[in-house]
């Protein structure tokens, strides 16, 4: 339950609140998710008031404040076009209004559309320490909601982005879906969800590689992932493994034939 | 803390909690506008509100966070135009589109889609389809389907650009020749663009009328709906929106295992914790044993539930009820209660429900059978029905074709959950006022179980939003009454969506075999069922909606030649108990799990044998003039009676309907099923054929009155139960027309134990047949006292020939002689209250049918399958229903449209799960989805009425029917598409995979050649 709220004008202010270890206090973007009764007592600091909410070209890199919310994001003209059916598919219209970048994907499961594809696009998180953190060791930690402020999220400019994923209905969360990310010089990642805590990696190479057989690499992530499937997860894993690989064939554009 | 919030251009300074969410305190402010639809993600946003012109779900964001914001809410978008000598500026555009529109059903989300429309023609005056569905697939609808939602916003933006919009009532009709190319439906508006969807999306559905309706003046008619004014402006007119001094919150403690005893429980924590005013358990409660349904007396079910057990039987089960200060408080009192389980084996597979040793759920020695129920055996209902001679009919078969098939759980998902109000009144009578569709049945069930006279109970029913059989369930009345009782306080327990999923009622899931003998012309010698029906922890609508499974469905197909003199059926089921939350009644009442198995059966036999599946259908489908066959042999329960079946438009409904779905042009079309430039999609159509029934013969009852007042208006007053369903309006529009007066003049209310007539409830299809001619009844004896006074009026005035009574005429507000010389009805009405031999014009009447007479429906679904992954997309439904005489056909296809949503969830993607503990995998509408406004597949109703001889207006039902064809007609669409046999719904993209790689092309489990 939220014992206090604050809504500092200051990033300091902002931070000397969140560095108290009694209440426990959580940053507070749009609220979606801790506006939600739930167990133990905090405090929270909204962050609407510190210009965390801007969206910019900067560096090579797009870079998103933690506070900018998801339909912020999938209305920017400089978000790779790939990435709006992703957004758009995180959740809900309404909820798109309020649901901050940074906090959709620090609750993200597995299932998250948005995560998979910012995953893709390998993603950076920087922190109020100046420390950047790609989002794949993110989710890689299991301590990951531990860490201090998120100031923004970064994707590098000029890389476009692809998405494909299967559902029962077109607007239902996906059983699976992936997303690559493709970079002017040949780079390519793809990132899968639907399986295991978080989505993850499923490949990445340079320009010059060639794919190669995923048929192993899906398996290994199958295995590594069936002890943590979700609960809402109750597909056989040789349809996982099925559908993994069209995806990634399509993702591909048909390079990955393996 | 304290906040400024500027609310409807007010600002306002606020006291609130940190935790406080908009919602909250907009709702203990009065803005009632803003609905809870029990989510705790935000998932069904009907507490949307706009903050800075944005939608906004409430419920998901702190009122903290709003300081200093803008936020409009519904209560500041427009008002009722009349208001006495306060001139308003009567409804926004956009309300006064919902209204015309018909897009306002239950009403629960309209206030949602109202703001959400507001904030996108705000920045887009001219919107396209695709951008209005956008905008409002962040509000969750289960009653209509989106397509009237999104034609009225349409319409309002229209409106609002100043265009001329034409009127809502400008009908097409379906002749011959049905209806050209424009399939769409869109006309162009004058000076408009072709092709912009705007304002001339047509809103009338597509009609082919009798002839008998020509000369009504209100039956026929898209009339406005009755409550939709109040609704569109979010008045508070639900359960939840009221205040009442000294209300408590009830929770209830669930339990956390399928099947235990309580061996201990203490709630002395919980009891001395500040703020907690009573805490229940089954040591302080009378032990009375009933039934949960909410149906006739006597309950055709087993007596099987007690308010509080000291057995708990399935994840959800009641433990104890609590009753605190505050919501906060009352959770808190929940997780301070020590229960000590003994826990017990379960079953959650209800294939070893009946298995030797297999632990007994019920054995409580309060247990009532019915009819077939033992509890020995985990049997809640027992079903054995031959018709005809079975054996025989097999004997005679050229071919035995034999399937398995199975249907899921299913959730009725009412945008408002399930939500009560109790308190003592002046007069210590109780007063329940409760989310029901069935009062009368509520105040009945509950006496013996509160220890109360019936008489000191009674029960309001407000407008509900929404219901689908959920609400046909005496839930949760008795938890806030008992609380009541301990306390002295007013009570309200309102669930939260995961007690939607838990503690709720939902769809019986069945294992369903068919065996079918067919001769090679195709005509059907014998058909029989077995269903495996799994009832849950309880008995509750157990025999009654499995009987449907049968009655309905394997009705259809009688077989042709001398079969369909003496068609040959068996329908036999199992209805057993297992440890998971109970099922119920949900719309369609058992028989979508009847057509899921029948129609895909039927389908697989017409290309097994090259038959064309249309024709076979007919060749062996049930015609007028012949008899139900289950009319001989089985009535709920009850006394079976024979019933002849008058009309049967099923023929004419495959016509047009096939017509308007490219049918020839589609099926079996290997061209048409390529999609150009996709090597990894095939397009398919389906067909599924249904037929429901209207309202239980010699059973239900329906009641009304009707009086006159001084102005000529009437009030009329009905047990029936809107549920969001429009019958207030299409009863006032019966009575309206033996009145002769329009509906404006009919002032509707429903119900109230108290002040209305009785009513058996909204369920079985039957408010239209039965509630409405009690409605005609009723108001043909306020005619004829109407026509009485104004010949003694006209006779008295001395200018024209005497006339009588018979010679009187009402029409137009006017009783009028065949001269042309008239008295209005306010001088009726005035002269009889007021002037001479005075007296109140008043009648009431009540009606029990002989007759249940079936509407049908021919059901086809397009749809494009990805042969890779198993992904099915539904492109088309189009759905040509003969439900006789449509009353209000903007309501009526409102009906179908919401109904055809439903079904569709039920085809593809909704199913309810647990794991080996009974535990619930789904307990959200985020994990159970259900179709939102920018998924949604092209919809088109077609009405194909016939005039059912039985009713004063012809009329058959439509509420239930849209919910049986969709998921057969999609299996079939996707076996045209790609030759998957999917014979477990709903057709997820995993099972259409596993078809695909299956090696059983047929479908069948065995078929013998003879």
């Amino acid at each position: 339950m939220i014992i206090a709220y604050h809504r500092p004008k200051t990033l300091d202010e902002a931070l000397a609140l969140l560095a108290r270890s009694e209440p426990e206090t959580l940053p507070l973007g749009g609220g979606t998710v801790l506006s939600r009764p739930g167990p133990g007592r905090y405090a929270v600091v909204d962050l609407q008031e510190l210009g965390l909410n801007q969206i910019e070209a900067r560096g090579g890199r797009l870079e998103i404040g933690a506070a900018a919310t998801l339909q912020q994001m999938y209305a920017h003209a400089g978000v790779p076009a790939g990435l709006r059916q992703p957004i758009r598919r995180e959740t809900t219209y309404n909820l798109r209004q309020t649901a901050s970048v940074a906090g959709a994907l620090v609750t993200a499961d597995a299932r998250s559309p948005f995560a998979t594809a910012m995953l893709a696009l390998d993603a950076v998180l920087v922190w109020d320490t100046g420390e950047e953190t790609t989002l794949e060791v993110f989710y890689a930690q299991p301590e990951r909601r531990k860490k201090r402020l998120i100031l923004r999220v970064a994707i590098p400019e000029g890389v476009s982005c692809g998405y494909e994923a299967v559902a029962k209905t077109p607007a239902d969360v996906p059983l699976v879906c992936g997303a690559v990310g493709s970079w002017p010089g040949g780079r390519q990642r793809i990132a899968i969800g639907g399986i295991g805590g978080a989505p993850f990696v499923l490949r990445e190479k340079t320009g010059a590689e060639a794919w190669g057989s995923f048929d192993a690499l899906i398996d290994e992530k199958l295995i590594n992932a069936h002890s943590q499937l979700s609960e809402h997860i109750n597909l056989q894993s040789n349809y996982f493994k099925s559908t993994i690989l069209i995806l990634v064939q399509r993702l591909t554009a048909g390079q990955a034939v393996e | 803390m304290d906040i400024i919030l500027t609310i409807n251009g007010m600002q306002k300074n606020w006291e609130i909690a940190p935790s406080d969410t908009l919602l909250a305190v907009l709702r203990r402010e009065g803005f009632f506008g803003a609905k809870f639809g029990g989510c705790q993600q935000g998932e069904c946003g009907a507490c949307a509100v706009l903050v800075d012109g944005r939608p906004v779900n409430s419920c998901s964001i702190l009122a903290a966070q709003v300081s200093g914001h803008v936020i409009e809410t519904i209560e500041g978008i427009g008002q009722h135009p009349e208001q006495g000598w306060k001139k308003t500026g009567g409804l926004h555009p956009i309300q006064l589109a919902f209204v015309e529109s018909g897009a306002v059903q239950c009403g629960y989300c309209t206030p949602a889609m109202v703001l959400a429309a507001k904030s996108l023609l705000e920045h887009e005056p001219n919107p396209s389809e695709e951008q209005v569905r956008e905008a409002l697939s962040g509000v969750l609808c289960r009653c209509t389907g989106y397509l009237k939602p999104v034609q009225a916003v349409l319409r309002a933006a229209a409106y609002l650009r100043g265009e001329i919009v034409p009127p809502v009532s400008e009908r097409i009709e379906a002749p011959e020749g049905l209806f050209g190319d424009n399939q769409s439906g869109d006309f162009s508006p004058e000076g408009g663009m072709p092709g912009n969807a705007s304002t001339m999306t047509r809103i009338m559905p597509q009609i082919s009328l009798t002839p008998q309706t020509e000369s009504w003046r209100q039956v026929g008619k898209p009339e406005i709906k009755v409550d939709a004014v109040k609704l569109v402006q979010g008045k508070p007119a639900f359960t939840a929106d009221m205040e009442m001094r000294g209300m408590l919150i009830a929770k209830v403690l669930h339990s956390p295992l399928a099947h235990a005893r309580i061996k201990h429980i203490d709630v002395s924590k919980a009891l001395a914790l500040k703020g907690v005013a009573a805490v229940l358990t089954y040591k302080d409660l009378p032990r009375v044993v009933y039934s949960t349904a909410g149906q006739s007396d006597p309950i055709p079910g087993p007596l099987d539930s007690f308010s509080l057990d000291s057995k708990v039987r399935f994840v959800g089960d009641r433990v104890a009820f609590v009753a605190a200060e505050s919501e906060e408080i009352a959770y808190q009192a929940l997780q301070l209660i020590e229960v000590e389980y003994e826990e017990l084996p379960s079953i959650i597979d209800p294939a070893d429900a009946p298995k030797p040793g297999a632990v007994r759920i019920h054995d409580e020695p309060e247990y009532v059978n019915f009819a077939d129920s033992n509890p020995e055996k985990n049997l809640a209902a027992e079903l054995r029905i031959d018709i005809g001679d079975v054996e025989k009919g097999f004997r005679e078969a050229d071919f035995i074709f034999e399937g398995d098939y199975e249907v899921p759980k299913v959730q009725q998902a009412h945008i408002e959950p399930h939500v009560v109000i109790t308190y003592w009144d002046s007069d210590d009578r109780l007063v329940i006022r409760t989310s029901t569709q069935v009062p009368f049945h509520t105040r009945r069930v509950l006496a013996p179980v509160l220890g109360l006279p019936m008489k000191r109970i009674r029960v309001i029913k407000p407008r509900i939003g929404g219901g689908f059989g959920g609400k046909q369930e005496i839930l949760m009345e008795d938890v806030a009454a008992h609380l009541t009782i301990a306390t002295g306080r007013p009570v309200i327990y309102e669930y939260t969506r995961e007690e939607e999923f838990i503690a709720a009622r939902s769809r019986h899931p069945m294992r369903v075999h068919l065996k079918t003998g067919v001769k090679r012309d195709g005509t059907i010698t014998a058909n029989e069922m077995y269903a495996l029906s799994d009832t849950g922890a309880y008995g509750c609508h157990a025999l009654t909606v499995t009987g449907n499974t049968g009655h309905k469905s394997m009705a259809l197909y009688v077989g042709d030649g001398p079969y369909r003199e003496s068609p040959n059926i068996r329908f036999y089921a199992d209805v057993v108990y297992t440890n998971t939350p109970p099922s119920g009644a949900f719309r369609g009442y058992g028989v979508p799990q009847g057509y899921w198995p029948l129609e895909r059966h039927i389908e697989k036999i017409a290309r097994d044998l090259n038959l064309d599946p249309l024709e076979f259908r007919l060749k062996n489908a049930l015609r007028s003039g012949e008899y139900h066959p289950f009319s001989k042999s089985w009535s709920e329960g009850r006394e079976p009676r024979p019933e002849i079946i008058h009309t049967v438009g099923l023929e004419q409904c495959v016509q047009q309907g096939k017509a308007t779905a490219g049918w020839d042009q589609k099926y079996n079309n290997a061209e048409w099923r390529i999609v150009p430039g996709k090597p990894n999609l095939r397009r398919g159509i389906g067909v599924a054929m249904v037929m429901q029934g209207t309202a239980i013969p010699y059973l239900d009852m329906g009641g009304a009155s009707i009086k006159m007042n001084d102005d000529g208006s009437f009030n009329l007053l009905v047990g029936a139960t809107d549920l969001g369903t429009g019958s207030d309006t299409v009863l006032g529009q019966m009575a309206a027309e033996v009145l002769g007066v329009p509906l404006e003049d009919m002032l509707v209310y429903s119900s109230d134990t108290d002040f209305t007539p009785f009513d058996k409830g909204a369920y079985a299809s039957s408010t239209t047949y039965i509630s409405g001619t009690a409605a005609v009844l009723a108001a043909q004896k306020v005619a004829e006292r109407i026509r009485v006074r104004a010949a003694k009026m006209l006779n008295a005035r001395g200018d024209g020939p005497e006339v009588t009574p018979d010679d009187i005429d009402l029409a137009d507000r006017k009783a009028s002689a065949p001269d042309g010389r008239s008295v209005t009805m306010s001088e009726v009405g005035h002269d009889s209250l007021h002037h001479s031999d005075q007296e109140q014009i008043m009648g009431v009447a009540s009606y029990v049918s002989p007759s249940s007479p079936p509407p049908f429906a021919a059901q086809f679904a397009e749809v494009t399958v990805d042969i890779e992954t198993g992904q099915v997309t539904v492109e088309k439904l189009v759905m040509a229903v003969d439900g006789g005489v449509i009353v209000n056909p903007v309501l009526a296809s409102g009906q179908i449209e919401g109904g055809m949503t439903q079904a569709l969830g039920y085809a593809v993607c909704e199913e309810m799960r647990y794991d080996e503990q009974g535990l619930a995998l789904e307990r959200d509408l985020v994990d159970y989805h259900i179709f939102r406004a920018d998924e949604m597949p092209e919809l088109e109703t077609l009405f194909i009425e016939t005039f059912e001889p039985t009713h004063p207006f012809g009329v058959k039902a439509v509420a239930e029917i849209p919910m049986d064809g969709v998921a057969p007609a999609v299996g079939n669409a996707i076996l045209d598409a790609c030759g998957a046999q999917v014979d477990v719904n709903p057709t997820t993209p995993e099972r259409v995979w596993a078809a695909l790689k299956s090696g059983n092309r047929s479908g069948f489990t065995r078929k013998i050649e003879q």
